[in-house]
Parts: C-alpha cells; structure tokens; sequence
C-alpha cells in the first residue's frame, strides 16, 4: 500500500475526470430509466397513501412508527458520509482525502434530502406539514419549540443549509474551469453557477478561509443532527428509548453508515467511471481502516446499551430487551450483530484479506446491519409499552416497502444526474504532489 | 376520576357507551386484529393465581389526565395541551399526526385516526352532535367527556350557582351498573371523588412515572 | 491600466511580488491569477481577514434573535398549557444551538462572498492564463508602468503586457 502515488500531469487529470460530463454510455440511460421507474412508483405510492390515509402503511397502535422512522434514522445517518468525513479529514489536512471529499460530500446532499422527506411522508396529515415551520400564520399559533420534532426541523434545515454550501464551494472553481471548456446549455450552467470566478489570489484565500471555518461548523452541526435525531427517541420514557447514551451512540452508527455508504459509492464510481488512478487502493485502505474503527466503536456501544439494562433487570425495560435479544425480533438482532461487526472484523480486521473487493460487500453488510439496528431500536420498544395489556406486533405493508426501496433508487438517480453535471473527483484538489500524499 | 376495582365486573358497559356519547369510528375484524380499534376506555384484565383457583381482576383504563402529561411538552404544534381545568385536551383541528405523543404515553390510551371513519347506515343517525368527528390523520383520546362538563357548567352558570358534586357524569360513569366509577371535583376538598382519592384504598397507574394522573384505583383490601 | 505578467512556479513569482512591493506597489494593486490555490511564504502578499471574527459575530447575533424569536412567539398567543412554562430555557436549547450554527453558516457564505469579491461587477481585466502558470496583474498609473515592467523582467517574467480595461 506504501506505494509511491504516480504523478498524473494535470492535463490528463481533467481530461479523465471530465470523461464522465462528455460521454453517455448506453448502460447509463437504461439505469437511469429503471431508476426513474422505481422513483416514479415510490411517489405514487405516496400518493395512494396521502389519498386512503396513512393507514395504508402497516403502522398500528401500538407501533405508531414503523418503517417511514426507520428510513429517517437511516438516510440521516448515511448523510454524515460526507460532510462529516471529508470535515475532518479537511481539519486534520489528511492530504490523501482530496478525490475523496466531494464523492462524500455529495452523498450527503442527496441522503439529507431523502432524509427530510420522511418526517414529512409519515405523517398522519402530511399536506399540512407547514404548521411545524414557523411563521405568522392564520392560526395565530406558533410551535412548539419544546418538542423534539421542531429541534429536527431546525437541526435538519441547519444541516442540508450547511451542507450544500459545504459542497458548492469547493465545486466553484471546477465549474470554473468548465465553464470555459463547455458549450451549450452547459456553459451557462456553469458560468451561472462559477459566480464569475477568476482564479485571483483573493478568492483562493477567502476560498481557503470558508472552507476551514465551515468544516468546523459543519462538523459540530452534524454531531448535533443525529445527537437531536437520537433524542426523538431518548426524550420519550418509553421502555430502552430513554436512554443517555443514544446521542453518542448514534452519532457512532451514522458516522459508521456513513463510512459505508461512501465506501460502497467510490467502489462503484471506481469501476463505472474508471477513476481507478484517481481512487486507489490506498483511499479505500484508509477508509477501510476507518470503518473497522467505527465497527469496533458501534459493538462497545451496543454492548454498552444492552448490558446496563440487562443488569438492571428492570421489567419493563426486559420485556423489550429479552424480545431484542432472543424473542421475536431475535434473527434481527443476531444478523445485525454479524453484518455490522463480524463481517467487517474479519474482512478487514485481518490485513491479508483487506482490499477494495472486501471492503465493498463490508460496506454493503454494514448498510444493512446499520437499517437493521434502526429497526430493532425503534419497533421493538414500541411493540411493548409499559402496560402488557396494550402489546401488539407491526409488520410493514407494501406501501412502506415500496417507498423505503424507492428512495434507495432515489438517491442512485440524484447521483447519476449530479455525476453528468459535475466532476466526482475534485479537479482543481486533485494536486499531484508525490511529496504531499501520505 | 375514581374508579373502584373491587366493584368493577369487568361488563364493558362503560366501553360501549363511550363509543356512542364520542362518536368513535367502529372497526372490523380484519381491523381490530390489527391493533386499530378505537377504545377510549378499555378494560384490561390481569389474572391471579393458579388455574384452577385463578381469579381475574379487571381494571378500565382511560386517559389518566396526567397533570404531568408526558404526551404534552413532545407536541410539536400544541395539538395536546391541559386546559385551565386540568383537563389533557386534544385540539384535532391542530393536530398533524406526528403520534409522537402516542409513543410517548405510558398508558397506551390515545388513538390514531388511520382513515376517514365510516359508518354503516343507519349509524350516522345516532352521532352525538356535541362531538366532532375526526378525520384522517388525528390523534385523538378520552376527554373525560369535556361536552357534558361543559353543558353542566353553562347551566349552572345560567342558574347562577356551583355545579353540584355528582352533577357531571361522562357517559362511561353514568353507564356502570356496578357503580364502579365516580366522577368529580378533585379541587373540591369536600367532593366524594375527593374523598375516595385520599381513602387510603387509592393507588394511581404507573405512578412511579410522576404523572400525576388523575384517575385513582381503589384497590381492593385484603 | 493594468500590466500582466506570467511565471512558471511560485518561486518566481513571489520573487516577483517581492520587487514589486520594493518600489511601492501595494498588496491592494497586485492580483495573482492560478488555476491552482498557490501558498506564497508570510508577508509576501498579505491578505488580512475577519472571516473568523465576523462569523463568530454572526453566529452570536443569530442566538440572540433565536432567544429573542422564541420568547416572542411563545408568548405572543395567549396559549393555556395549564402549568407548563411558556418559554423554556434548556427545553429549547437545541433550537439555540442550531440556530447560532445556521447563523455562523450565513456568515461564512457572506464572507467568503465578499472577501473573494465573487459577485461584485469589476471592470477591471481578467488574463487568460495556461493550466499551471502564475500570472501577476498590476493596476498602476501610466507614469507607473515602466517601473512595474522592469520589476516583472527582474523576477523573470513571460509575455508581459497592457490589458485594457473592459468595457
């Protein structure tokens, strides 16, 4: 892995990280209509749903959520892919991040904006979700700033805020450059959208000086987004909900989701794309390092959470734990035990068997064990208040599958487009130094 | 709110007559099996002992109007907040079915309108017109029959005077037959639900939560 | 008018900036042009900046209208919630806190904005320079000129030239 890094003459980078923006292969139009297809069903789904009720979906008293949470939990923590990756990685001057950081980035968006839709989409009344945002309205009545459904909101608005000025930034002197090579409907776009970038000095400064200071930001206004998407569930006193560890512990399981999600992405966009001299071994090795790191960290806390309530043996908060662990919900747990730390512990524990193939299926078994664990934390305790007498079960219907399967089409179409529009390598980062790589 | 166990017999008397004063939305099988019956009052049963010597108690369990509402503070839009009176009230017309505060409740006693509710002719015909009926999308819960709380205040208001102890009776309390249940005045020292509450035989639901429910159990004493 | 010259790497041109700045050029008439972010040493064309300072400032400032919008709406319907605190101090944290993040954000984007003079119309002329060259505009005066020229030479300046200002 020590290899010294080939030094790629600048021509030649943005000639093979533009390739993309140019040519349309065959492939890319037949994914990019099956992908619509199934977009397309997830929002008629949404729409049937709006249209009957959300009784449509298989959430019943007592699991008031069910999967539409799930999805939140889940694309909230993927979202932290990026911007909390590439902001330390950017913090700590990590050269080797540089191809990395707008692939990530750019997840992010996208996760957030899926993400967001949820709270929206599970909603009994969802054409009146504008009641949450406040402003003087007719009903003379603002919101309630107390509840921890209007800390998402702000925290969520804050973050997708945050993040896309996060990627647009350093995006700027890309499509700066390309603003000169395009034509066409193209140039504008670019043109519009470079801001009248020239290159001078000043703008490089400021750029410079953004960037540090937003990674900073973004990096705390990330921790607290999934901190504040864990308290939706730790502020309840329902039974293994209320919990002190589950900022932290979510936090973790983003970050690790997150690494995943990037992992899986790069690996993909490395085989399409053909930026395998741009997207090494190397880059996957770290980011494999980091996410056995994560794996690691994810097992201390669930071992964490688990063992203090079964040594505490307190019975309402049993009843849920000895369903987790070896009741209904037991093949769950196990799998996500096995997806989200032996996999990756094996795969990538061991040196020998670590490279960018293993990392790939760790970072598909992790994305997995990662919605599993979501799962597992949000029904199960529902399923079992505190008085026995009102225990009930959920099973998804197909309307929840549809759209939790359809926004996973979602997110690959969002990021096939972004990949036309613009390069996933940062061109002008990409400085082929041998003696600044690590 | 007191509600004597030893005297309840379990009858569902009080479900039923919920159902007609609060204009609930009846369910079918299919919709009762999943978990989507609306049961403002519900009589939960507990069982003692060893078959064959077993015996059941029964206990109806209604919104407790917690004094520290944990379903409250979690309302992102003030759909669920307590009146001057004490009383938890929902406002349906606010309410946009985030059913955080159905999560949040430990007494599993609020309902989620999953549907329009229908109701097969010639039902429709005997709907209480002092209660609205709830469209999709609404989280709604016993109100402890705040419709006759309020006739029972504009008469005495009319008549110039107090309302009476005993005066106001939600429809679950008027319809049991074994005078389980009594309803009151807890602000009144002298009122008989008053009394009940601090017999000594009261114990209040899950009340190591500090709810402050309002509802007292008088347990049976052996 | 302006006069431009091209390097090859920042050594020769930071040898360049240096000159210029030896016979009284001042860091606000110089512009260097690169499709890279270039790092000349400390002093050789300082740049000063309040980013930091300005955003800190903004960050504040949205916390205090955060407190200030909060404690209004909370308060501005005459809302029963039989006991509970309208306005509730660490119950609202979280929105505090965002909204300080959301504040330094806006700050950011602003500054950057402004500092990097992005959006602003100049009239002032944009060479058009070769990926991996270095070029160093001048604004000077006319009787200026033959002074800025020999500087650039000195420092081993390419295709020195007069841009027009554009129209």
């Amino acid at each position: 892995m020590a290899a010294v890094p080939e030094v790629i003459p600048y021509p030649e980078v943005r000639r093979d990280l533009w390739r993309p923006l140019e040519r349309t292969g065959r492939s890319y139009s037949i994914w990019v209509i099956i992908l619509l297809a199934i977009a397309l069903w997830g929002l008629s789904c949404w729409g049937y749903q709006l249209y009957r009720g959300i009784g449509v979906a298989g959430i019943r008293r007592p699991v008031f959520w069910g999967f539409y949470l799930v999805d939140f939990v889940f694309w909230i923590g993927i979202s932290h892919a990026g911007t909390l990756i590439s902001a330390i990685l950017r913090l700590t001057d990590a050269n080797w991040r540089k191809p990395v950081t707008r692939a990530a980035e750019a997840i992010t968006v996208f996760a957030l904006m899926i993400g967001g839709l949820f709270p929206i989409i599970h909603l009994g009344r969802a054409w009146v979700f504008y009641w949450l945002i406040p402003y003087p309205n007719s009903r003379l009545l603002w919101p309630n700033f107390r509840s921890p459904l209007l800390w998402d909101l702000t925290a969520i608005t804050t973050y997708l805020t945050g993040s896309t000025i996060y990627l647009f930034l350093p995006l700027i002197p890309d499509v700066a450059q390309l603003a000169e090579h395009a034509s066409g409907w193209r140039r504008a776009l670019y043109r519009k959208l470079s801001l009248g970038w020239t290159g001078s000095d000043r703008e490089w400064h400021a750029l410079e000086r953004a960037m540090k200071l937003m990674a900073a930001i973004i990096l705390a206004v990330a921790i607290s987004v999934h901190t504040v998407v864990a308290w939706d569930f730790s502020m309840a006193i329902a039974p293994m909900w209320h919990s002190t560890i589950f900022g932290p512990y979510f936090v973790v399981g983003a970050i690790f989701s997150g690494i995943a999600a990037l992992l899986l992405v790069m690996s993909i966009i490395r085989k399409t794309l053909h930026f395998e001299r741009y997207l090494t071994p190397h880059h996957f090795n770290n980011l494999a390092k980091l996410l056995l790191l994560m794996s690691l960290l994810w097992l201390y806390f669930t071992v964490a959470e688990n063992l203090t309530v079964w040594y505490g043996n307190e019975p309402k908060e049993m009843a849920v734990f000895g369903d987790r662990i070896r009741g209904h919900f037991a093949p769950y747990f196990w799998i996500m035990v096995v997806c989200n730390f032996v996999v990756p512990f094996v795969l990538l524990g061991i040196r020998r068997l670590r490279n960018i193939r293993t990392a790939t299926i760790a970072s598909i078994t992790v994305l997995v064990g990662m919605w599993l664990e979501r799962y597992i934390i949000i029904v199960p305790t529902l399923s079992m208040p505190r008085l026995a007498a009102a225990w009930g079960s959920y099973s998804p219907s197909w309307v929840e599958i549809s759209i939790t399967g359809a926004t996973f089409a979602v997110m690959a179409l969002l990021y096939l487009l972004f990949s036309k529009l613009f390069p996933l390598v940062s061109v002008w980062e990409f400085e082929p130094h041998p003696a600044e790589q690590d | 709110m007191a509600i004597d166990l030893d005297r309840c017999t379990g009858c569902q008397a009080c479900v039923a007559a919920c159902h007609a004063e609060n204009n609930l939305p009846l369910s079918d099988p299919e919709s009762a099996a999943k978990g989507r019956a609306f049961h403002w009052i519900r009589v939960d049963r507990y069982y003692e002992g060893e078959f064959p010597s077993i015996r059941v108690k029964h206990m109806p369990v209604l919104c407790q109007q917690c004094d520290e509402a944990p379903c409250e503070p979690v309302c992102p839009v003030y759909a669920t907040y307590r009146n001057d009176e004490g009383l938890n009230v929902q406002v349906y017309n606010r309410c946009v079915g985030t059913r955080y505060c159905a999560n949040n409740c430990p007494y599993s006693v609020r309902f989620f309108n999953w549907f329009d509710p229908v109701w097969p002719e010639p039902l429709p015909l005997q709907h209480n017109p002092d209660v609205s009926i709830r469209m999709t999308g609404v989280m709604e819960k016993c109100t402890f029959c705040i419709q006759r709380i309020q006739r029972a205040e504009r008469d005495a208001a009319s008549e110039h005077r107090q309302v009476a102890d005993g005066e106001i009776q939600p429809a679950c309390v008027q319809s049991c037959p074994a005078e389980a249940m009594t309803f009151g005045d807890l602000n009144d020292p002298e009122s008989k639900v008053s009394r009940l509450a601090a017999s000594g035989r009261a114990t209040r639901l899950l009340e190591e939560l500090g709810t402050k429910s309002k509802v007292f159990y008088l347990e049976r004493s052996e | 008018m302006y006069l431009r010259g091209d390097f090859e790497n920042d050594h020769s041109a930071a040898h360049a900036l240096r000159q210029l700045r030896a016979v009284g050029f001042t860091p606000a008439d110089i512009d260097v042009f690169s499709d890279e972010p270039i790092e000349f040493p400390k002093g050789v064309l300082p740049r000063p900046s309040r980013m930091s300072l300005t955003v800190v400032t903004g960050a504040v400032s949205f916390m205090l209208l955060a407190v200030g919008f909060v404690y209004y709406t909370q308060h501005n319907y005459p809302l029963v919630t039989g006991g509970m605190p309208l306005f509730s101090f660490w119950a609202t944290g979280v929105i505090f806190y965002e909204l300080t993040m959301l504040g330094a954000i806006l700050t950011t984007l602003v500054c950057f904005l402004w500092e990097s003079g992005l959006l602003r119309r100049s009239r002032r002329p944009v060479p058009i320079i070769e990926p991996g060259i270095i070029c160093i505009r001048i604004g000077c005066l006319p009787d200026q000129a033959d002074e800025a020229r020999r500087a650039l030479e000195r420092a081993g300046a390419r295709n020195i030239a007069r841009m027009e200002v554009a129209e």
